[in-house]
């Protein structure tokens, strides 16, 4: 009876935990460890603005209760970053010096929140959304009622815009070229989108550069935003929404090709031996465009864990999504993005 | 249960020399004088010294409890390699917290961090480093733990200070200086943690009145003697009851007492018997191999109706079974060993508060009712802590009037007269006119060696007789019902510590819709047969559980009442599971349902 | 050896002396279950004189004895009595005197209750110098069972356990006594009833262990042995110049002593601080 191959899979997200599940399919005496640097199992981002909806504890974000990875062996390690990966040997050193030996490796740490050069002084005085615990300190610093200024306005923060607003809250979006990301919405386009904003009920700023962000006088909002236009804006929580970045600082000794994400092909093989990739973090080889593509959004983040998994097996399977990453403003007026499709 | 109910329980596993009882200890006082109800227990290396591993676990409530939860909210771990296989013993959505940088790589799986089941949350913080900074040493690891486990459940920082000073009081002020700046060093950390586990410790009830300690079953044994006025203590060591005799050392000198450690069991016995001749106020403890040494001295202090208390803290058996383990199967031995008919008072404490009290009244009944007294404990009892309320009983101490030696001008005095209570006058060396010969002879009322039929048969009876009455003593529990009154489905019939995880049972029980109710029994011998039988009445399906493999006191008990009754019987060397018994009350009341449908 | 020719004794001249002495005060009215010509008489009578002689109050004194004949005793003397168990005459004692410093505690018992069964309880009386006399009635076999071989029967004795011979060496026990530190060792003999309670007496004066052995022969079950006829010849006391706080001396002497050249006298004898002194330090300590 050979030495059931141990496949490790770094990173605890949509791409992370629907590569475990085809796996653990695929190769039922197989070993399944999932390493993650925060605390808690799988649960959906996308599902993050329910805590405007009701949702008061992180147990009820879960996507798979703790049974599921007990029942299909599946090995979550939280708080434990990865600080090395040597892919001569096949090994992973963890923050606190224990080392584990992977068969095969899957790359799957999502990204970051990107912020602007000229934003990272103001960091302090933002909040971001992109986990449970941003989320709950966020909601604690908003006031019933209370105005959140949307830096950039990517489709998350748009989707977050929507609960917000219909919980009674007001939201404005200070566009830049990155607003809607990861859609691209040319010049032209974009007063008809704005005004589609408008009708969700958001304040649109389009007023050009940042100048400054600071804490609000005594008795104002907490957050005070002036253009270099000179205008100013008042609000109580300004969060910055744009887009992501690739989670890439431990790959260095990886061997493995990088741009921004990890390079992969159409199998979602990096160029590193054993070592795939998935979700935000990777970019896949698209023969269309001639060029390292990433694909973002609930499907094709869980497609592309999926894909990854079945070729990790042995499997022989082409990446193809038919999501078309397209925005659009419906019949109604309604702006509609496939992001905000998570079921 | 409410939200404002706190029951949270605490597991601190490490190595011996990590600190980890330590750690425990302060966890307990502290949380203790903050105002909760605390009941602790802590497992030992089964070896003396070295390497082995630790568990100091401590359940914090607001409501009364009865038992260790099978099932830890937090465990701390000081040394993972001893801490990963209890893991699994962290409830879903509980925390496990650890040292998040060792000093050295560590091969796969050697990091509980990998062990920490999906349901439960880790918090690793670099302990090591934070004992050292703090105390130029790693010596303080386990404070800093606890420091971290306070501030992540935000208790109150000087009931830990306090605790600390009060363990280190005769110790140069820089030894608790240094452990509070660890301690403090790990409650910064935590304080700043966020917490995503699901353990909430909730405010303390309102003080609890009096004088509240946290004692051991054994140290409250010493307390009651001390209080109820032993005068000499006779011991041998021997696993699990030798802290009494430690304790005892120190403490009965202080008092102006004596106590001797004699050359074996049987020494320690007849020293206890003899003292008591000479009127004194004696005492032994011992487990059960030593209280089978001490079965023919015993059966001597029954014939010459000597006053004596003897404690036997149960362990594993038999013969040397297993000396760190605990169990209930001694039963049989304190009841019925020795030779002949040797009827005797065996009393069996539930918790902590009961062994204090037991103890206390042990004395006073030994002399009313002229006979070696017996208090039966277990390991688990005997080690286990628990926050009490002393309140002063000014019950205790009773100085039982001896009956003056009537001295008949010409005739010796009648040490055993045969008299309607079964009680004869008792005259003790040095007193004039009461002159007898003690003997473990059948004797007549002068203490003369007789063989006669008709002197057997009374001697007998009043011997038999005189015990009826413990079963009124005043100001001793000797069984009590708790639960719903009147008919129930199932009557849970428990005795020693196994009551605790009964009553437990039973509440959940009720929780449930099954009428239940549960008997504690205190007094073995006499067995309150009245009191048995009424609740029996009461019961569709009687239970009786315990850690022996038959079913001692289920055998005491069908055997004088001749009715049916089921038993749980285990013998893990661990208390039982309250869902052990749960299962059976469900199964057993579920039965019942069937039956009468 | 020969005692002088002296006086005629009448009886009730003996018997006028004996009553007003009165030593029968502590005898009671029970008659002594031994067989006539026991040694044991001797031995009661020199207890009952030794008491009479230190003035001991009945009420404070406690007789206590283990299993055998010489068991008996406390029923025929009007002192408190416990008979105990097989062997554990000494332990009880223990605890009666740590319970009652006032008490004086008469240990007895016989070489079977004392050296066999017995016989771990005795060192840790003797080194804690409990403040008790204890006398050790040695006829060299088990009398009250009818007749088996003990401790300090001799090789080659037969009785009904060893019908065919005893390999087994005796104990010494006066050796064994002076080993344990007994602070008051001496040897008697029943057949020499008058040094025996003087003896007695001085056993009982001391304060501290005193252990008295006392050869007394089994007229019923050892014909062949530890009779009066062997005893009376082959007794003898300790030398003129013997120094009884010599311990040395007292152990060379014991271990030529035993059955075949029994010495009499005290062997040993030292002044240090009892059971109940060393308590009391204790209890000084504590309360400092």
């Amino acid at each position: 009876m050979s030495t059931p191959l141990h496949y490790v899979i770094i990173g605890n997200g949509m791409a992370g935990n629907a590569a475990a599940a085809v796996l653990r399919e695929h190769d039922p005496e197989c070993r399944i460890t999932i390493i993650s640097a925060g605390a808690l199992l799988f649960y959906n981002r996308y599902d993050l603005p329910n805590v405007f909806r009701g949702t008061e504890s992180w147990v009820d974000l879960l996507v798979h209760p703790p049974e599921y990875y007990e029942r299909n062996r599946i090995t979550v390690r939280r708080k434990s970053p990865v600080i090395d990966v040597d892919s001569k040997r096949q090994v992973l050193v963890l923050a606190h010096r224990e080392e584990l030996h992977y068969d095969r490796l899957l790359l799957a740490t999502g990204g970051e929140p990107y912020l602007p050069e000229k934003l990272k002084d103001s960091r302090p005085l933002m909040h971001n959304f992109g986990t449970y615990r941003a989320a709950m300190t966020m909601r604690a610093a908003l006031p019933d009622g209370g105005r959140v200024a949307m830096l950039g306005g990517d489709v998350m923060g748009l989707d977050l815009a929507r609960a917000l607003i219909e919980t009674g809250h007001q939201v404005s979006v200070v566009t830049d070229e990155r607003t809607f990301w990861p859609h691209e919405v040319d010049d032209q386009e974009r007063p008809r989108y704005y005004e589609a904003l408008e009708r969700m009920g958001i304040e649109v700023r389009d007023q050009g550069e940042v100048d400054r962000i600071v804490e609000g006088a005594a008795g104002m909002p907490a957050r005070h935003i002036t253009f270099a236009c000179g205008e100013d804006l008042y609000a109580d929580v300004v969060m910055p929404f744009f887009g992501i970045a690739p989670n890439v600082d431990f790959m260095s000794n990886s061997g493995a090709d990088m741009e921004r994400g990890i390079l992969v092909d159409g199998h979602l093989k990096s160029s590193s031996e054993n070592i795939w990739a998935a979700g935000d973090v990777s970019q896949i080889w698209s023969p269309k465009s001639k060029s390292y593509r990433f694909y973002y959004g609930y499907r094709n983040v869980r497609r592309m864990g999926e894909t990854a998994a079945l070729n990790m097996c042995g499997e022989a399977v082409e990446f193809d999504t038919n999501d078309d990453d397209v925005i659009e403003i419906d019949e109604a007026g309604r702006i509609q993005s496939p992001f905000w499709e998570h079921d | 249960m409410a939200t404002h109910d706190t029951d949270v329980q605490i597991s601190i596993c490490g190595s011996a020399g990590d600190g980890t009882i330590a750690a425990g200890d302060l966890l307990k006082q502290a949380m203790a004088h903050a105002g909760y109800r605390v009941i602790a227990f802590n497992t030992y290396p089964a070896e003396i010294r070295g390497f082995g591993k630790c568990i100091a676990r401590t359940r914090i409530s607001t409501e009364q409890v009865y038992s260790m939860k099978p099932r830890s909210d937090v465990l701390i771990s000081l040394n993972d390699a001893h801490a990963i296989p209890h893991v699994g013993e962290v409830r879903d959505y509980g925390s496990v917290i650890y040292e998040s940088a060792p000093i050295t790589r560590l091969a796969e799986g050697q990091h509980i961090s990998g062990h920490v089941r999906p349901g439960q949350l880790p918090y690793g913080l670099p302990l090591r480093e934070l004992s050292e900074r703090a105390t130029g040493s790693n010596r303080s690891r386990n404070m800093v733990a606890l420091g971290f486990l306070a501030g992540l459940y935000a208790m109150p920082r000087e009931v830990f200070h306090a605790a600390i000073k009060a363990k280190f009081k005769t110790k140069p002020k820089a030894v608790s200086e240094a452990t509070i700046a660890a301690f403090e060093a790990g409650l910064e950390v935590g304080a700043q943690t966020h917490r995503f586990d699901l353990v909430e410790l909730g405010e303390p009830p309102e003080s609890l009145p009096g004088n509240v300690q946290i004692l051991s079953g054994n140290a409250a044994v010493a307390k009651g003697c001390i209080e109820g006025g032993l005068d000499n203590y006779f011991g041998y060591p021997i696993t699990p009851a030798t802290t009494i005799m430690e304790r005892l050392a120190h403490d009965l000198p202080v008092h102006g007492k004596r106590m001797l450690q004699t050359e074996d069991e049987i020494a320690a016995i007849s020293g206890a018997v003899g003292a008591g001749f000479a009127g004194a106020r004696a005492a032994t403890a011992t487990s059960g191999p030593g209280l089978a040494l001490m079965g023919e001295m015993l059966g001597l202090g029954v014939m010459a109706e000597v006053p004596c208390v003897i404690f036997v803290s149960q362990r594993g058996g038999p013969s040397t079974g297993l000396p760190t383990k605990t169990e209930q199967s001694d039963l049989n031995i304190a009841v019925h060993g020795g030779a002949g008919d040797a009827k005797r008072i065996v009393l069996a404490p539930t918790n902590v508060e009961g062994c204090w009290r037991c103890a206390g009244k042990a004395f006073e009944m030994a002399e009313a009712y002229q006979t070696p007294v017996i208090v039966l404990l277990d390991l688990y009892l005997s080690n286990r802590f628990e926050s009490v309320n002393f309140d002063p009983d000014e019950n205790f101490n009773l100085s039982i009037p001896r009956g003056k030696p009537k001295h008949r001008p010409g005739e010796s005095f009648r040490r055993y007269q045969v008299t309607d209570s079964g009680v004869s006058p008792r005259s003790v060396p040095g007193e004039a006119d009461g002159l007898h010969p003690a003997t473990g002879l059948e004797h007549d009322e002068f203490g003369h060696p007789s063989y006669e039929a008709d002197v057997h048969t009374a001697m007998s009876k009043k011997r038999h007789d005189k015990l009826n009455k413990a079963l009124k003593h005043p100001a001793i529990t000797i069984s009590k019902r708790f639960g719903d009154t009147g008919k129930v489905d199932v009557g849970i019939l428990a005795w020693g510590s196994t009551f605790g995880e009964g009553l437990e049972a039973m509440m959940l029980a009720r929780k449930e819709g099954i009428r239940c109710a549960a008997m504690k029994v205190v007094m073995l011998s006499p067995l309150p047969e009245a009191e048995i039988s009424a609740f029996m009445d009461d019961c569709d399906e009687v239970l009786v559980p315990e850690l022996n493999f038959e079913g001692q006191f289920a055998n005491l008990v069908s055997g004088t009442l001749g009715r049916p009754l089921h038993r749980l019987n285990e013998v893990t060397g661990h208390p039982m599971s309250v869902s052990a018994i749960l299962d059976q009350v469900r199964a057993l009341a579920a039965h019942n349902a069937r039956n009468a449908a | 050896m020969q005692a002088e020719l002296k006086e005629p004794v009448y009886l009730e001249d003996k018997l006028k002396e004996v009553r007003s002495s009165g030593r029968l005060d502590y005898r009671s009215e029970v008659l002594p279950t031994w067989c006539p010509g026991c040694g044991y008489f001797s031995i009661a009578e020199g207890i009952a004189e030794a008491l009479t002689a230190l003035k001991i109050p009945q009420k404070d004194a406690v007789v206590v004895s283990g299993i055998g004949c010489a068991s008996r005793f406390p029923f025929f003397m009007e002192t408190y009595g416990f008979h105990t168990l097989h062997g554990r005459a000494l332990p009880v004692a223990t605890g009666i005197k740590l319970a009652n410093d006032d008490l004086h505690v008469l240990v007895v018992g016989g070489d079977g209750d004392c050296f066999a069964i017995g016989g771990g309880h005795i060192p840790h009386a003797a080194r804690r110098n409990v403040d008790l006399t204890y006398l050790l009635f040695d006829n060299g076999i088990y009398g009250l069972t009818k007749g088996q071989t003990s401790p300090t029967s001799s090789v080659g004795f037969t009785t009904k356990t060893t019908p065919f011979h005893n390999h087994d060496q005796p104990l010494n026990p006066l050796l064994m006594l002076l080993s344990y530190g007994a602070s008051w060792v001496g040897q008697a003999y029943a057949g020499r009833p008058h040094h025996l309670a003087e003896m007695i007496r001085q056993a009982m004066a001391h304060r501290g262990f005193s252990y008295l052995h006392i050869l007394s022969p089994c007229v019923t079950f050892d014909k062949t042995d530890l009779t009066y006829k062997n005893m009376d010849l082959l007794v003898r006391d300790l030398p003129e110049n013997y120094d009884p706080s010599d311990h040395r001396a007292a152990m060379q002497w014991a271990a030529k002593a035993g059955h075949e050249h029994p010495s009499l006298g005290l062997f040993f004898s030292e002044e240090h601080p009892t059971l109940s002194d060393n308590m009391n330090d204790i209890v000084a300590r504590a309360t400092a």
